[in-house]
């Protein structure tokens, strides 16, 4: 049994420690947003956030998280307003949509890394998130616009 | 008196007269030899004590105590895997065999509840156990030895303040004869010396404080020096690096290939924080003499550490240098596909190239890792990654042993070899991926 | 926790469908409006005016539209809405998706081909608009006044200052008028100025749900009791046996549960094991653990080498389907001042859609359940009822998003294996494949070989053309009954030669299309984003620049010239009014926009390629003009820009075509220098990220696409763009060095080849 946070609320999952997150997220803890895609750790689909950070859930072992702080792309806004959901949606980014869990979530740790990002800060953080739709242009003009947002926002405070 | 040479003519009768007493001398010697040893080697044992009442300790000494059990990462050796604290049972792999580490609660029955200070002063400055017997130098005494007896007093307050805990270690492995315990004051006698640590008056009030730590309780060239066949450190190589439990301890002098010096800051901000941004983060064994251990001192004891180590690599003399710029660009990756796997599974974390080295970040071209001789401590990281309490504390890297083949992860030795460093490759990297894979999933 | 039953995406209908009527003729989609008594007989106390099963207004006057396609990312639910409420009407906020359930009143359920905005534009034209003049009539009635005294705007009928809202004429005197399907084939539809929502642009409707996880997809269903699956896949797709299974190391995985060698009458997963367990974590442990030992079909040592040598041997003999046979050819080569004659090549290519193959299946009371994403539900329905040797009618398939479809999910064959599984084991089974599983059993595009030849005059006009293509066959290996015959009396397969019957002017054309039998005994073939003309136009196209280069003509002129529109390449109503004409104004547009013609820095260049889409009859017109650079040393292409002009009539949905376009050419991208993998072992060498790498976020050059603007009928955009990428790279590489590359994917070691002097 492992003990950690899930999106604030603590958890004791009972799935073996050495059970990929992903799995334990999924289908005993009950919140599919995050996906799967490969199961190698190259597709970033899977992708959630520990203590803040992104990591791809899908070859972290839940004994690996306990004590930590997990959000999935549920929990990364209560009421799914966070900068970059609106800006994905003012740039009607996602075509299929199965890869944008895991993109926003990366899209977070660059943003959070990297509050001004260049092209080439874009290709690489995000490199690892395979959108099979090639919806990249959008996928980057989302990005771009948050960093907006977020600078407007920080501007007002 | 006739001569040797004239013996075979004094007849059978005299020949066999000097014999004997050529015999006796020699016999002679040899005991008197025997009996120098066994007066060097032999200790009494000291008296068993009732265990000490907690309350017989002050509060401010036993707090002292833990500082000091922090700076010699006491726990990490004596506390087995899934152990309690300090019950020992942790198995060091040595060229002779394993040694168990006691336990060192204070239980009467299978701890040291019973020693007395005195003898755990002996045991700590001599390497002599409470019943005589010698200690395997594996317990690093060499190093203890310099502790100063108002420390010494401290731990002991610490130790014999602990939980009590009832656990005897497995036996040990050691083969014929080194296991005899008795023969460990021939190693003494070559390669030990006792007696308190000396200040350099040549130095700093700091560095010696950091001198001290380090040469002392720290005992930090018990990994990161090499030894020798009797398994004593090469005292003419202190600090030129070591390979630990499959791990590469780095060379702490200007030998160690890192391409950026480790300055004072970046030692007190690597020992402190458990990652450096010029240069990685901890992992394997060094994790834990950070976390669980040095993390117990103050800042200011971190700092005269760092000055010490900062002058053993002479960094304050050199040039700092600018980070050798890698990252991939689209380019690169199609025609290197090695480079492409790297930006799928690593550089989502990894890259940093458009901004100064984050620690958060670790940029890759400083990782010492890469620079090393040997490519266990870049493999042994790829398969495992590094925990939550790892490294940055909070941070983890996930193992890549269940995702990537060892195909995949020769190729990515290979390539993060031949771009970010000008080292020659490493050789036989699918025969050091598999052995280390196998190692790893057995412990 | 887990639901008790399987979410959905959006709100449907609470009411039932009752008293509709479908006439289902022929096959193809067909609605009808309520007779007046039936209508009568069923209006119930809470009302829902439904005056056809493509949607329902309820008492608040939200619009419900039934969508029977597939959503994977082309946002077809909004398109197909926006043609319904721009007829209708009706108040765009109050327009809601309803994805259906496969039925036999929704006729053909297919998505796929570029075809749902083309196919379904009339029909559901046609339907809004019956609604309306039905709710003015109703409206005007409630009005006190005459219906040519009102119109409808924005969900409510209006007459002189005085409005009445559609939930409100529903909620009091729901409609009744009826139409006969001729009345509704001639209802006048709106003529492009009265659009109020077609051709303007608005937000996807199944966005929202895809940025906080909210959207459900085929792998997120789950039932209660359900148990996992993970396949074991025999040596080869066709023809394995199993003859033993050995699971004594799985039984020490907890929760493993058995293992399951399928019998399956359809012989659609031959030598299929399912492994069950509790967990999906342990299903794939355990199948890790289980040995089965198989006799394997004849298939098990076919390289791709076997089968590109085999498409060699056969199109270089007789027979095959002539699509295209004009007389004259053969005169016209052997007096030919001079000809070409080139052959190409493609490799093995990977669909890998993101949401890897699942199905969960139950059977309840006789009837058997699938949840799952699926492109082709009439496809497979009857697959399935020989599987389970039920009736049709005791089959539903569930709908789900699809974490990608691109042809994948056409072929529905893995909820063959899941079914059978529920029927077998009693309990809802849910089969899930690892990203290798996946790989394994991809119905993977074909490779081709194709072979090409030119009749040239003295003057360096076309005299003649003869096309050749060999590959695997989709629809043969599928769909055998879907094959049309050519005029020389034998089947093939469009999927497999569409984009070799191109508009140009060549004097006497041949089209040949042959089937390769060893690809379709070793795999599946599938039909995979943009199909025939995904490699079709790779061989053409670079076979047109050639020719040019033969002809020491420019490129865009060589083209434009025999695209003039004459005979056979008019154009027809309704879709391709205009013909050729119509493909010559996007290459000129597309060579003027990339400044086609000025002098480019040392190793870069310029190439054009151009295509029709997907099919004649509903042509699609690109152009795509590629501008690379070229390493010498180390044969890197450096994609710097792709100029796209499309022409596809009318845009229902302009962002969303803008992002098809952008997605089908990078997809062009990827399969151009990126992606492909080869058949080794009668299996495919590449499972996995490692080594199948198709574009990242990196690789994306800078992408200039614009539309012309068009009122003809609307066709296709899901693919076309992915036609013209390929072969406007390798003409680019050509204008730049010199090298010609004939094979896909390129590879830097392929320039360097074409690069290196001949030894």
């Amino acid at each position: 049994m492992t003990s950690f946070l899930l999106n604030g609320v603590a958890v004791s999952p009972v799935s073996p420690e050495d059970t990929p997150l992903l799995w334990v997220v999924r289908d005993e803890l009950g919140l599919k947003g995050t996906k799967f895609g490969c199961g190698i750790g190259e597709c970033g689909a899977c992708t959630v956030h520990v203590n803040g950070r992104a990591q791809r859930s899908c070859i972290t072992p839940v004994g690996a998280v306990a004590g930590a702080s997990i959000t999935t792309i549920e929990g990364l806004d209560p009421a799914g307003q966070h900068p970059l959901q609106k800006a994905w949606i003012a740039a009607q980014a996602p075509q299929c949509g199965y890869c944008q869990s895991g993109q926003i979530m990366q899209a977070a740790t660059l943003l959070k890394d990297f509050p001004d990002p260049s092209p080439a800060d874009i290709s690489a953080v995000m490199g690892g998130n395979l959108c099979r739709c090639m919806a990249y242009v959008r996928i980057r003009a989302a990005i771009l616009l948050a960093a907006t947002f977020s600078r407007q926002a920080a501007a007002h405070e | 008196m006739t001569g040797w040479p004239a013996l075979h003519v004094l007849g059978p009768a005299v020949w066999k007269g000097r014999c004997l007493r050529i015999f006796s001398v020699l016999a002679g010697l040899v005991l008197a030899g025997l009996l120098v040893f066994g007066w060097i080697a032999w200790y009494w044992p000291i008296a068993r004590i009732p265990v000490p009442s907690p309350n017989s300790f002050p509060q401010n000494l036993i707090a002292q105590g833990a500082a000091l059990a922090g700076a010699g990462d006491c726990a990490v050796c004596h506390t087995a895997a899934g152990g309690k604290s300090y019950a020992g049972g942790y198995g060091l792999a040595t060229p002779f065999g394993v040694i168990y580490t006691p336990n060192i609660t204070p239980d009467a029955q299978t701890g040291i509840g019973d020693w007395s200070e005195a003898a755990f002063d002996r045991a700590m400055h001599e390497g002599i156990s409470r019943d005589g017997t010698q200690l395997f130098p594996a317990f690093p005494y060499d190093h203890f030895t310099k502790i100063t007896p108002p420390d010494l007093h401290a731990l002991y307050a610490y130790l014999m303040t602990l939980p009590p805990v009832s656990e005897t270690a497995p036996q040990n492995t050691v083969r014929f004869p080194f296991n005899i315990r008795y023969l460990q004051a021939g190693w003494k006698l070559l390669y030990f010396h006792a007696g308190s640590y000396q200040p350099d008056p040549s130095q700093s009030a700091t560095w010696n404080r950091g001198a001290y730590l380090a040469t002392g309780l720290g005992h930090c060239g018990g990994c990161h020096t090499p030894r020798n066949t009797m398994g004593a450190e090469e005292v003419r190589q202190t600090y030129h690096g070591a390979l630990i439990d499959g791990w590469t301890a780095p060379a702490l002098t200007a030998a160690n290939p890192s391409p950026l010096p480790w300055t004072q800051l970046d030692i007190f901000e690597y020992l402190r924080t458990g990652a450096s941004a010029r240069h990685g983060a901890a992992s394997g064994p060094m994790s834990a003499v950070i976390h669980t251990g040095l993390a117990h001192l103050p800042d200011s004891d971190i700092a005269a550490m760092a000055v010490y180590f900062a002058a053993q690599n002479g960094s304050a003399s050199a040039t700092t240098g600018a980070p050798p710029a890698a990252s991939e660009t689209a380019d690169q990756q199609q025609v290197d596909a090695d480079a492409q796997l790297y930006a799928n599974a690593c550089a989502s974390c990894h890259y940093g190239a458009s901004q100064a080295p984050r620690a958060i970040r670790p940029d890759l071209s400083l990782a010492t890792a890469l620079w090393l001789p040997d490519p266990s401590n870049f493999i042994l990281t790829v398969l495992r990654g590094a925990g939550t309490q790892d490294g940055i504390t909070g941070v983890m890297m996930p193992g890549f042993a269940s995702a990537m083949s060892d195909d995949d992860i020769v190729r990515l030795a290979g390539y993060l070899r031949r771009s970010r460093t000008n080292l020659p490759p490493w050789p036989d990297l699918a025969q050091r991926v598999a052995a280390l894979r196998a190692a790893s999933s057995h412990s | 926790m887990n639901e008790i039953a399987p979410r959905k995406n959006l709100s449907r209908s609470k009411l039932s469908r009752r008293g509709f009527l479908v006439a289902a003729a022929g096959g193809a989609v067909m609605f009808g409006f309520l007779k007046p008594e039936a209508a009568l007989a069923t209006a119930t106390p809470s009302a829902v005016f439904e005056p056809t099963i493509w949607y329902s207004i309820d008492t608040d006057g939200i619009v419900t539209v039934s969508i029977a396609k597939a959503e994977m990312g082309q946002h077809v639910g909004t398109a197909l809405a926006r043609i319904v409420a721009d007829e209708l009407e009706t108040d765009w906020s109050k327009v809601r998706l309803d994805y259906v359930d496969s039925d036999p009143k929704w006729g053909v359920m297919v998505t796929g081909g570029s075809w749902s905005v083309n196919h379904s534009f009339l029909l559901l034209s046609e339907a809004g608009a019956a609604g309306r003049i039905a709710l003015i009539e109703a409206g005007a009635k409630l009005l006190h006044t005459d219906p040519a005294n009102c119109s409808a705007q924005n969900g409510a009928v209006i007459s002189e200052g005085r409005r009445i809202t559609y939930g409100d004429i529903v909620a009091r005197a729901p409609p009744t008028r009826a139409f006969t399907d001729d009345e509704l084939s001639t209802l006048p539809i709106k003529t492009v100025g009265d659009r109020r929502l077609i051709g303007h642009d608005t937000r996807a409707l199944d966005i929202p749900d895809k940025t906080d996880g909210k959207a459900v997809y085929g792998i997120d269903a789950e039932l209660p009791g359900m148990v996992f699956a993970r396949p074991k896949i025999p040596p080869t797709r066709n023809g394995s046996k199993v003859i033993s299974i050995d699971d004594s190391a799985a039984k020490a995985v907890p929760g493993y549960l058995s293992s399951l060698a399928l019998d399956d009458p359809s012989d659609t997963v031959p030598g299929w094991v399912m492994v069950l367990a509790t967990s999906y974590p342990a299903a794939i442990r355990a199948a890790d653990l289980v040995t089965v030992n198989w006799a394997p079909g004849p298939t098990a040592g076919v390289s791709e080498r076997d089968i590109q040598n085999h498409a060699v041997a056969l199109i270089a003999a007789p027979g095959g389907a002539l699509l295209v046979d004009d007389p004259g050819l053969h005169a016209a080569f052997s007096n030919a001042a001079s000809t070409l004659e080139r052959t190409y090549t493609t490799s093995s290519v990977l669909h890998f859609q993101l949401e890897p193959l699942n199905a969960l299946a139950v059977e309840t009371g006789g009837v058997f359940e699938i949840h799952t994403g699926n492109q082709w539900q009439s496809l497979i329905l009857p697959v399935l009822a020989t599987a389970l040797g039920v009736g049709q009618d005791k089959i539903v398939l569930r709908s789900y998003l699809l974490g990608g479809g691109f042809g994948r999910r056409l072929n529905g064959d893995y909820t063959v294996p899941a079914a059978l599984a529920a029927k077998a084991s009693k309990k809802p089974v849910k089969m899930i494949c690892t990203r290798a599983d996946d790989a394994r059993f991809d119905s993977i595009r074909s490779p081709s070989v194709q072979t090409l030849r030119m009749a040239f005059d003295a003057g360096g006009r076309v005299t003649a053309m003869a096309h050749s293509a060999c590959a695997g066959w989709p629809t043969l290996v599928m769909a055998p009954a879907a094959m049309p015959k050519a005029p020389n009396g034998v089947a093939y397969d469009p999927f497999a030669i569409a984009g070799a019957d191109h508009w140009y002017d060549v004097g006497a054309q041949r089209v040949r299309a042959v089937t390769n039998d060893l690809a379709n005994t070793t795999f599946r073939p599938g039909w995979l984003r943009s199909v025939g003309p995904g490699w079709t136009n790779w061989a053409l196209e670079s076979f047109i620049d050639e020719a040019a280069h033969h002809a020491g003509a420019d490129p865009v002129a060589f083209r434009a010239a025999m695209l003039n529109g004459q005979g056979r390449n008019a154009g027809t109503a309704p879709n391709a009014i205009g013909g050729a004409l119509r493909q010559a104004n996007v290459v000129k547009l597309a060579a003027a926009q990339a400044g086609w013609g000025r002098k480019m820095p040392a190793d870069t260049g310029l190439g054009i390629a151009t295509s029709f889409g997907q099919e004649r009859d509903m042509p699609t017109w690109v152009a795509c003009v590629a501008q690379v650079a070229v390493n010498r040393q180390t044969g890197l292409v450096t994609l710097q820009k792709l100029t796209l002009v499309v022409d596809a009539g009318t845009i229902i949905h302009p962002d969303g075509a803008l992002a098809q376009v952008q997605g089908a050419a990078l997809w062009g991208v990827s399969m151009a220098l990126h992606e492909g993998t080869e058949i080794a072992a009668g299996q495919v060498a590449d499972t996995n990220l490692d080594t199948y790498t198709p574009l990242r976020m990196g690789d994306v050059p800078e992408l200039v696409i614009s539309f012309v603007n068009s009122t003809e009928f609307p066709t296709g955009l899901g693919e076309p763009a992915t036609t013209v990428v390929g072969p406007a790279i390798g003409n680019a590489i050509f204008a730049a060095t010199g090298a010609r590359l004939r094979h896909l994917p390129i590879r830097p070691t392929d320039i360097l080849a074409a690069l290196a002097p001949p030894s």
